[in-house]
């Protein structure tokens, strides 16, 4: 009955399934393994621990289909189309092995009752496929959205075509086979539609001949159409079927925003500048990207018309990999191409803000970031190249422990405190509970008012703490995040030593920052406090009643998410609820908010890097958001998102349409009159 | 290439004029408290063109640096820039000693390092801004010396040196050795590579005092000195300032206009 | 290598037989440099107060015919070495020239202008003679006491003025920027002697060449003689926002300057440093943008009329010393201004 039962010139058709099969598989494996070969290029990287956790993640979030369902919005339904054709061609995979293995290969019968409900179920699926190719096809060729909005390379382009054709064969066979499978046959019970097929097949009364021979040459068609894809899926560049699960599970456990230190043993060439530079998980991401985009959609620099898009950093990395990797596993020194000015460009490096936004949108858990980071750390830390602004404040952070070049012929780190009665450590003092000011809150003049206020509302809270005034020094996230890494550790370890010597247990500070680096990025070198932002500091003492915010605030704000306290550290419901918690505030939200809220343009060593040109100014586009909302006051949490809103309402000119605020000044002016007064 | 580099810890100069302060008795300046002193931005430059010179010709470089404990920060720094190696000269017969007592130390210094083929110092200190010591040195060396050096180019025994004039510059060749001294136009100094601000950061730098070099009791009295500070003022300077507002920045602007146009 | 020169003398030099000031003049297309008409009256007055004689030492081809001229300024001896070989300045050769005559005339006062010969001169110079010498004075003055020369400095960047004495080294040595004193008023009859300076360069003696001179033509007003400045500092954050300053600068019919930090970002020409490191300029009008007002900046304008500044953080330094500010950001502050310059101008 199954073709393979059938002698074909002579040959047994068992033959020649198993051989074909043989064939297609050996192949396939080969091509694995040459591309888990190109894998052990990289560094190695230490990626199995819990893998009890990592492995119930990755089954979940896989078969449930969230990394795709998660993508999903009102205007972009293409996570659940994946969703579909997922679940679909899952069925379909386990119905080949089933049909086509132990039924064909292996030459056992089903049971025609249980074959009748599986091929009902796979007609189900595959209609629910062919609309979803359907709908893609129609997304990526005529709606482009701007996340598929690429120069697809002739190679691409013919793997597209190819993806899309085969499926869509694999389905219409599908029916086909069948139809005249079950004409030829006449089993019952018969599928759901196949066996509609199967009654018109008949009805039109073509002889069984007819039928079977189709049968066959339909069966074969398909089988060979599957081991096709077999074959060519590792071949083509279309590898995340075969890698994104493994990505998922190999994801970063640790801190969403803390960078690795510089390795030791490293002495002479820092960062990535080449292919063996990158860990082979960082070279397993190329394979994981599933061009679907969403980092290209949602990355600021490349929304303001920069020429950075971290997914064509993966796709151009990708292609490097597979176009030198064979050489360099040869033996061959270095690649014919440079990664940094071939493969990536300069500016591409210098544009990211490291807000995170495309690790956030990434389906496939692939890590940009980190990437641009250990890029910069070669160009800074090997080649000494970086913009000139960068330059400048990596000076000044070495000579003058900040990275505010030219503010100290303004005023100086410990002037903040003039004037007010807050305790600042001398030598030998102690404290429980440190006030970390930071660089921008104690020397730009706009984000000292923010930390007199802070202040004020700590002593009117009967906060017991301490300052460190002239002592303070920069966390040292600018230079770290400039890839600037030996300077981020002398100003860590110096400041750990600090910390100590007064016997620190709480920090709490302003900047997120500075509350990203100190929790997250000081343990690296032996620094274990309790960081809290401000804005979970303020909830807490609201919380036990030490504040009482009874001052009406009168209007309508919206707050931004800064992306260091927000995106990467999930802090987003603290600041709401002191907000909510003002008399009279009506809060409102930015379309895009939370977790997806666009970046001020202030992070990533931007503050003081100049911005490249693109379309428009990042932080101008996040003022536009702000506007949308009608509010009358952004209120933030980070030094550096006010400057940006400042700097973008003055060169708009709306100064008296639109205020912003930090959350430390709307609480200073919602806490009690007769309290406020005189506390500081 | 053998280079010596002469370098300086100063006060930082960039500190708000309102906080400057003077002890007119010690004739000495008050240094704000938690300003860490800085190398002298032109002595940096001296080091940016001495680290250009090892960059293509090879060599070695040394940093010499008159001053406190605290000046070997600044011998770190140029180690950390490219300097092979260097040492602080200190000593309690080094302090407040004027151009020509600096000069006599950095050249007794520079005797007891010996071989050499350029000494690069700065324009002049950023603190009392002289501008002489390097000058002297070349004369108490015995070597040519060539000022205000916006960039340096070596070939053989001879040095080509562009030197900056009030209107343009001056293309001059100097024979080995020499002094020249480095103006600020040379260009921005470059950062301290990563693994050289780690390694020099660990460098233990050694201390000369007056009898390592040999230098002369007679020479460092401050009886001898050529020069003294008689007095130290801070000039009182202010003025009222007339801020002129507007509803917009373009009212401002017109409001200031109005009021220049009837100065000129 | 030998520590020690010929010609370096060590301290302790019997000032007894030090008298009189001399003046080194300098020469710029053939006549006196102005800067030395200052000298030489400065050398003077300060000559008539100790009682002694003043002299000028001029160098050059051209030295011979401008005696005269320099003795109606004040100089009562007038040394003059005429040798082609010192038309232009060369530091080897002028130090040869200068030290031989100090050895020979023994003045106890040299004054040398702050110039680009001065400030390479006199340093050189010094160390050759063993001299005491305070380089950029804003004054001079005999101390009618110990009838020693007290100059007085702008130091750390002009935050602070010290007065120096040299109280045995010989001979006490000042260099002045130009325009610091008035010029010498002069007097035609005025009688002096002029004595050709012994003994001609010795070309073996100059071992630094000088192989190429790049002007850089300054299109429009001279900065040092703009009646009105616009100067440009840190804040002006790149060298395509100088534009809006020549706009004003060329409205006004001024030049455009720079601080130092605009200068060393590459954003102009270092020829256009205002400052304690760059020129000094006393205009009508100097408008400061974007300029902090760093006391180092600020030494090569204060002698301005009028100072005006723009900045946005009221902070600045420049507004203690500024007669007129806006608090602002340039960027708003200069199209306006320029514009509403114009249209006033043009009315």
């Amino acid at each position: 009955m199954s073709p393979v039962s059938a002698t074909y010139w002579g040959i047994p058709g068992t033959i020649i399934f198993w051989v074909l099969f043989a064939i297609a598989f050996g192949v396939f494996l080969r091509r694995s393994y040459f591309l888990y070969r190109l894998l052990r290029l990289g560094k190695p990287e230490r990626r199995s621990d819990r893998i009890g956790q990592r492995a119930i993640f990755m089954l979940s979030v896989v078969s449930s289909q969230w990394c795709a369902l998660k993508t999903v919005g009102f205007t972009d339904l293409a996570g659940l189309g994946h969703a579909l054709m997922f679940w679909g061609f899952g069925f379909f995979l386990i119905g080949y092995v089933i049909i086509f293995g132990v039924s064909g290969g292996l030459g056992l019968s089903l049971p025609p009752a249980f074959e009748a409900l599986y091929r009902s179920i796979l007609d189900i699926a595959a209609l629910f496929v062919i609309a979803a190719v359907i709908v893609a096809v129609i997304k990526r060729y005529i709606v482009k959205p701007k996340r598929l909005e690429r120069e697809e390379s002739l190679k691409e382009k013919i793997i597209m075509v190819s993806l899309f054709t085969a499926m869509t064969m694999l389905m219409v066979l599908h029916y086909l086979m069948e139809g005249f499978k079950y004409a030829a046959f006449e089993i019952e019970p018969s599928p759901l539609l196949g066996g509609v097929l199967a009654s018109f097949l008949t009805s039109n009364g073509i002889s069984s001949a007819t039928l079977l021979a189709t049968y066959t040459a339909l069966w074969w068609l398909n089988y060979v159409i599957l081991l096709g894809a077999l074959v060519y899926t590792p071949h083509s560049e279309h590898l995340h079927p075969l890698f994104s699960p493994a990505n998922i599970f190999f994801r970063p456990l640790g801190p969403k925003a803390a960078l690795e230190p510089v390795p030791a043993e490293e002495t002479e060439n820092f960062g990535v500048s080449k292919l063996q530079d990158f860990t082979w998980k960082q070279l397993l991401d190329l394979y994981s990207c599933t061009w679907c985009g969403r980092c290209h959609a949602a990355c600021p620099a490349q929304l303001s018309g920069k020429s950075l898009s971290p997914r064509e950093i993966i796709l151009n990395l990708k292609e490097h990999l597979l176009e030198e990797g064979p050489g360099l596993l040869n033996g061959k020194a270095e690649a014919s191409s440079k990664l940094i000015g071939d493969v990536v460009t300069e500016d591409a490096l210098w544009a990211c803000t490291t807000c995170g936004a495309c690790i956030e949108a990434c389906a496939v858990k692939v890590e940009h970031v980190r990437r641009i980071m250990d890029l910069r750390r070669n160009l800074v830390l090997t080649q000494n190249k970086m913009p000139e602004t960068a330059q400048l404040m990596l000076r000044n952070m070495q000579s003058r422990g900040h990275p505010w070049a030219g503010i100290q012929s303004l005023r100086l780190r410990g002037d903040w405190t003039d004037g007010l009665d807050v305790k600042v450590l001398a030598d030998g003092d102690t404290a429980d509970t440190l006030f970390w000011v930071g660089c921008t809150g104690a020397l730009v003049e706009r984000n000292v008012k923010a930390t007199i206020s802070m202040t004020r509302v700590l002593k009117t809270a009967g906060v017991d703490f301490a300052v460190l005034g002239e002592a303070e020094t920069c966390c040292g996230d600018p230079a770290r995040r400039a890839g600037y890494e030996f300077q981020f550790q002398m100003m860590a370890e110096q400041n750990i030593e600090t910390f100590k010597s007064h016997n620190i247990k709480e920090i709490v500070t302003s900047c997120p920052h500075c509350y990203n680096t100190l929790k997250n990025e000081y343990p690296q070198y032996g620094g274990d406090f309790n960081v809290v932002h401000y804005t979970q500091f303020i909830g807490k003492l609201i919380a036990q009643g030490k504040l009482k915010l009874a001052n009406g605030l009168n209007s309508r704000v919206t707050y931004h998410d800064p992306c260091y306290l927000g995106r990467y550290n999930g802090v987003y419901q603290e600041p709401r609820q002191i907000l909510q918690s003002i008399p009279q505030t009506n809060l409102v939200e930015m379309a895009r908010t939370r977790n997806k809220a666009f970046c001020c343009g202030g992070g990533g060593g931007h503050m003081w890097i100049e911005e490249q040109s693109g379309t428009t100014k990042i932080n101008q586009m996040r003022l536009d958001d702000a506007l949308k909302t009608g509010a009358e006051q952004v209120v933030t949490a980070c030094p550096y998102c006010l400057q940006m809103f400042e700097e973008g309402i003055e060169h708009k000119g709306i100064k008296g349409a639109l205020k912003v605020q930090d959350l430390a000044e709307i609480v200073e002016a919602a806490m009690q009159p007769s309290e406020s007064k005189g506390a500081a | 290439m053998n280079t010596i580099v002469c370098v300086k810890q100063v006060l930082d100069p960039e500190i708000p004029p309102a906080k400057f302060k003077i002890d007119p008795e010690t004739k000495q300046v008050i240094p704000p408290p938690g300003v860490p002193p800085v190398i002298s931005v032109y002595d940096e430059r001296a080091i940016e063109a001495a680290c250009r010179l090892k960059d293509k010709h090879k060599g070695k470089i040394t940093a010499i640096s008159m001053g406190t404990e605290k000046a070997a920060d600044v011998i770190k720094h140029a180690i950390a820039m490219g300097a092979d190696d260097g040492f602080v000269l200190q000593d309690a017969a080094f302090e407040n000693l004027d151009s020509f007592g600096t000069a006599y130390v950095l050249g007794k210094a520079i005797q007891k390092i010996g071989e050499y083929d350029l000494v690069l110092c700065g324009r002049q200190a950023a603190d009392w801004g002289a501008g002489e010591v390097g000058s002297i040195l070349a004369e108490i060396l015995g070597i040519p010396v060539v000022t205000f050096a916006c960039d340096i180019q070596g070939a053989d025994k001879t040095l080509r040196v562009k030197r900056l004039v009030s209107d343009g510059f001056e293309v001059l060749e100097a024979p080995m050795p020499c002094l020249i001294t480095v103006s600020s136009e040379i260009g921005l100094p470059r950062l301290p590579a990563g693994p050289r601000l780690m390694m020099a950061r660990k460098k233990v730098i050694p201390v000369w005092k007056a009898q390592d070099i040999g230098a002369e009791p007679a020479k460092l009295d401050k009886a001898n000195a050529h020069t003294e500070v008689t007095a130290l003022s801070v000039p009182t300077r202010k003025t009222e300032c007339e801020i002129i507002a507007g509803a917009t920045p373009e009212e401002a602007a017109a409001n200031l206009a109005m009021k220049l146009s009837k100065l000129i | 290598m030998t520590l020690g020169l010929s010609g370096y003398s060590d301290g302790g030099q019997t000032m007894d037989n030090h008298k009189g000031v001399l003046v080194c003049g300098e020469i710029a297309d053939g006549k006196l440099a102005p800067v030395t008409i200052e000298l030489i009256g400065l050398g003077r007055k300060l000559a008539d107060e100790l009682g002694e004689q003043s002299s000028v030492l001029l160098m050059g081809s051209k030295a011979g015919g401008l005696a005269q001229e320099a003795i109606a300024y004040g100089a009562d001896n007038v040394y003059v070495a005429e040798d082609s070989l010192l038309d232009h300045y060369n530091s080897d050769a002028y130090t040869q020239i200068a030290a031989n005559l100090c050895q020979q005339v023994l003045p106890s006062i040299m004054l040398l202008g702050h110039t680009d010969i001065g400030m390479d001169l006199a340093p050189r110079l010094n160390g050759r003679l063993g001299g005491g010498l305070a380089m950029d004075c804003i004054a001079l003055a005999i101390d009618p006491a110990t009838k020693l020369l007290a100059s007085t400095r702008p130091v750390f960047g002009g935050n602070a003025h010290a007065t120096m004495v040299s109280k045995s080294a010989r001979p006490q040595m000042a260099t002045i920027r130009p325009k610091t004193v008035p010029p010498a008023a002069c007097d035609a009859s005025r009688q002096g002697q002029v004595i050709p300076v012994e003994g001609k360069v010795d070309p073996a003696a100059i071992k630094v060449k000088v192989v190429e001179r790049i002007k850089e033509q300054a299109e429009g007003v001279k900065l040092e003689d703009a009646e009105v400045v616009v100067s440009g500092g840190r804040g002006i954050g790149g060298a395509q926002n100088f534009a809006m300053l020549r706009d004003l600068a060329s409205v006004l019919g001024g030049a455009v300057g720079a601080s130092r930090p605009a200068c060393d970002e590459g954003w102009v020409p270092a020829r256009l440093q205002v400052g304690q490191s760059g020129k000094s300029v006393s205009p009508k009008l100097y408008i400061a943008v974007g300029l902090s007002g760093a006391m180092a900046h600020l030494a090569g304008c204060l002698g301005s009329q009028v100072i005006v500044a723009i900045n946005k953080d009221k902070d600045a330094n420049i507004f203690s010393v500024a007669h007129f500010g806006v608090v602002a950001d340039y960027k708003q502050i200069l199209p306006a201004l320029t514009a509403k310059l114009k249209e006033l101008k043009s009315a």
